[in-house]
């Protein structure tokens, strides 16, 4: 069974310019897929579809097997949980806790079981010492952990990542996208990124490149990536990494064009 | 905007800071009754008393209290200057010329000024040692009965407690428009009334338009989480009362019940 699977989805904010034009689209269970494109492509709609904020004009959304539709939004929404852009935009609590507490609350879990699920999940993204920290005292890189751990403390089964890494300056980058990658690798969570950051885009298991409201190019990264000269059509940048190591293809030395930094470093370090 | 002592929370370990806010805030409302009631001037000693036990057991300083008084101390000069001009009952006082000052003017101006000093001690008192988030709980769980008539007392907890979430990063943001404004030769200090006024409008305008993109971000997030005004939610805290808080409020309605005697009495 699929996790999202999307059928001639069509939409349009005022009725006349359509954003998304028939996105058809496989998520598979577990999966890590990236979604990127440019500012106006359509990808943010996507997800706030897929989570039951918008309605479709047409076409067809089913989340983990059940078509979505507005009385089984709420209930599609226990299992799917969404990060957005604005770190401070959805930082709904006053502390860390109450923040990761709102959601448990909407979910009427009994008050006694809430303290250690709020313990256990902001231990995972490394926030259980700022439990009563207020908004103003975090990092953007924090907030965004705090909202994860909101998230991951109703278990959910899909987490979208709508640009939340954005705002956030390279360290909060780097935190975020390696607590992506722990949940996808370690807890077995279908992960949609929703990106601008081609790095982190490379890190997925499955790209999917979006232009003006429809599917371009879908597949592994190295083969979108490949792909050189769409990417450069549609004014997308390649991950740093891949550029790196054809640039040193080009000047004659032996490196195989990789995605991630970590392979980089050592292809680099192997050679003389 | 940080020398703004009403309203502001004080991280200080007391007594009065670990009471459950909803007896702090009938305790609040016991008393203002209490200050309203005409019982003369003997009748503020009961809640003279009161406010100075609980200022020592806040451990709380006088003049933090009573530096909330200062924005209203033109109110206060405003106050004596009307009563002066309005009133003329009572033994005449001064005559210089056609201005006189009354007894009857300086009585009320005073019962005024001490019923407007106590209520905002008070107030500090309970601010100061209340969390914001506390003091909405509280709030939602006195107007609970109210929801039976249809007063969606959860909601407007909820709205009061995301409001006071949202004041520093509010501020944050209105300094940040404020610096790029600036930046761009806009002068909010200097210039004449106009010029004042249109440096104001580009302050507000883009600070406006920035709340409501967050209110519907905001609305996004919290729906996404699964909030629902009309669902049933329960809460992550809880509160309780302790000895502390029913001797705390037996002593409020005993100083209130001090005052409707010697109102009754006349006294």
């Amino acid at each position: 069974m699929e996790a999202v699977h999307i059928e001639n989805l069509e939409f349009s904010y005022d009725g006349e310019t359509p954003v998304l034009k028939g996105i058809t689209l496989n998520i598979p269970r577990g999966s890590y897929t990236a979604v990127v494109g440019h500012n106006g492509s359509g990808k943010s709609t996507l997800a706030k579809l897929i989570i039951g904020l918008l309605e479709p004009a047409a076409g067809k959304i089913e989340v983990l097997g059940w078509p979505l539709t507005e009385a089984t939004a709420s209930e599609i929404r226990d299992h799917v949980g969404i990060v957005f852009q604005n770190p401070d935009n959805q930082f709904i609590g006053s502390t860390v806790a109450d923040d990761i507490a709102f959601g448990l609350e909407n979910h009427c879990v009994p008050t006694e079981e809430m303290q250690p699920l709020i313990e256990e999940n902001a231990a995972k993204v490394g926030m259980l010492d700022y439990l009563n920290a207020e908004p103003t005292n975090l990092s953007g890189g924090q907030k965004q952990r705090v909202a994860i751990a909101g998230i991951l403390a109703m278990s959910p089964d899909i987490i979208i990542f709508d640009e939340s890494t954005s705002m956030l300056d390279p360290q909060g980058k780097a935190s975020v996208n390696a607590q992506i990658r722990k949940l996808n690798k370690e807890k077995n969570i279908t992960i949609l990124s929703i990106t601008h950051d081609m790095d982190e885009a490379a890190q997925a298991e499955h790209v999917v490149v979006l232009e003006k409201g429809k599917v371009v190019a879908e597949g592994k990264p190295e083969e979108v990536f490949e792909n050189e000269k769409m990417m450069k059509d549609l004014k997308l940048d390649l991950p740093f990494a891949l550029k790196a190591s054809k640039a040193f293809e080009k000047a004659g030395m032996a490196v195989r064009p990789v995605l991630s930094l970590d392979e980089l470093v050592e292809e680099v370090c192997r050679l003389k | 905007m940080n020398n703004i002592a009403l309203g502001r929370y004080l991280p200080i370990d007391s007594v009065v800071s670990r009471m459950d806010p909803r007896s702090k805030i009938m305790i609040l409302l016991i008393l203002m009754i209490a200050i309203f009631i005409p019982a003369g001037f003997w009748g503020y000693i009961p809640i003279v008393l009161f406010i100075i036990a609980a200022l020592y057991l806040s451990k709380l300083k006088l003049s933090y209290a009573m530096r909330s008084l200062k924005p209203m101390m033109w109110m206060m000069v405003f106050l004596l200057v009307i009563n002066i001009l309005v009133l003329h009952e009572g033994t005449l006082l001064v005559s210089w010329g056609w201005f006189k000052i009354y007894s009857s003017a300086l009585i009320q101006t005073a019962y005024v000024i001490i019923r407007l000093t106590l209520m905002i001690i008070l107030t500090t008192i309970l601010t100061a040692t209340t969390k914001p988030l506390d003091l909405t709980l509280g709030i939602e769980k006195l107007l609970k009965p109210f929801e039976k008539i249809g007063l969606p007392a959860h909601v407007i907890a909820m709205m009061i407690s995301i409001a006071l979430r949202f004041i520093p990063t509010l501020i944050e943001e209105t300094n940040r428009i404020m610096n790029a404004q600036a930046s761009r030769g806009i002068d909010m200090q200097n210039g004449s009334f106009k010029e004042k006024i249109s440096a104001v409008l580009s302050l507000i305008v883009p600070l406006f338009v920035s709340a409501f993109d967050r209110a519907d971000q905001l609305a996004n997030a919290m729906e996404a989480r699964g909030y629902d005004p009309s669902r049933p939610r329960t809460r992550y805290k809880v509160l309780k009362m302790n000895s502390v808080d029913y001797v705390a409020m037996a002593l409020s309605v005993l100083v209130l019940a001090i005052d409707i005697i010697m109102a009754v009495m006349g006294v």
